[in-house]
């Protein structure tokens, strides 16, 4: 509950307004789809960096991932990486529905997932693994 | 004041959808920041729930087509091969052709060959993280909704995968505006 008067300089009152105490019911949900969700983005993150390092190592790799020979191997890094985030996602969710997980573990693993995404797809990572 | 529809394009993917996704972001983050029931009344509560769902929303589906635009239409015309004649070299081509052709024309100068070999090699990469994180978050906020308010290792967790998805396209979009400057599609 709050009240705020606003008044001119000189003491002249010309507003207030004032607020009742409300209430909002929540229904508390657990935290298993938001853990299926995030770890799932974290599988993406993950397939993307693992996609991106095998095509620099593979030229056989590479030849696989080129679906679209304008946009070269990209085409199958990114397209994998979207299918593997979306099945992940359907598998998580249901086994994970009406659970909680422990949130610190639903992040570290979430957390590692997403590093070992940005780092397999940093150039000066992936180029490590460069084929002749 | 006439553009090719390369440049058309371009602009789509970078300039309107980019900026739609920093404006998106930026009322999300603070929408989810100031979801907090001590400092404002449960109509405001309502009314910022309402404005964040679609925000995340919008977010999330903005990043995903300034993906698909960048990728599947905007990147091929960026790796075009020139046509170097046989036992010929793409310096020798006039330079109103070289600059067609941007990854060729960055790869050919060893001071601009890293904008390809590094920006571009991470930006095409990168980029991807955005939107998968975005949805994400996208789904926790529309799923759990007024739960945030009072769960505040939920609204945490879905801020920091929003700054997450937003580095993601940050680096992407820096990269791809420095890329452009260098060589712009044409």
């Amino acid at each position: 509950m709050a009240t705020i008067r606003v008044s001119r300089e000189g003491g002249q009152m010309i507003d207030e307004i004032e607020w009742k105490a409300e209430e909002l019911d929540i229904v508390e949900r657990p935290n298993g789809p938001a853990m299926a969700a995030i770890i799932a983005a974290g599988i993406g993150a993950l397939i993307l960096g693992i996609l991106t390092t095998l095509n620099e190592a593979s030229t056989d790799v590479h030849d696989f991932l080129e679906i679209d020979k304008d946009v070269g191997p990209l085409s199958g890094k990114t397209l994998f990486a979207v299918i593997g985030y979306l099945v992940a996602w359907a598998v998580l969710a249901p086994l994970l529905w009406r659970r909680s997980i422990s949130w610190n573990t639903g992040l570290i693993i979430t957390g590692l997932l997403l590093v070992g995404g940005f780092v397999g797809t940093f150039p000066k990572f992936f180029e490590l693994f460069a084929s002749e | 004041m006439d553009l090719t529809s390369r440049e058309t394009w371009t602009a789509l993917h970078g300039v309107v959808f980019g900026a739609l996704f920093l404006l998106a972001f930026a009322g999300g983050l603070a929408g989810l920041w100031s979801l907090r029931p001590e400092w404002v009344t449960v109509n405001g509560l309502q009314e910022r729930m309402t404005r964040l769902k679609i925000g995340v929303t919008t977010m999330a589906v903005v990043a995903w087509v300034t993906v698909v635009t960048g990728t599947w239409i905007v990147y091929p015309w960026y790796r075009d091969p020139p046509p170097i004649p046989a036992g010929g070299k793409f310096t020798d081509l006039p330079p109103e052709v070289q600059e067609k052709f941007p990854r060729a024309l960055l790869l050919s100068d060893p001071n601009t060959s890293d904008w390809h070999k590094f920006g571009m090699e991470w930006k095409e990469h990168v980029a991807w993280i955005a939107p998968i994180v975005a949805t994400a978050v996208a789904f926790v906020v529309v799923y759990y909704g007024n739960q945030l308010i009072v769960d505040k290792r939920l609204r945490y967790t879905a801020m920091a995968l929003f700054v997450v998805a937003f580095a993601a396209a940050g680096i992407a979009g820096l990269l791809g505006a420095f890329i452009t400057k260098a060589a712009p599609l044409q």
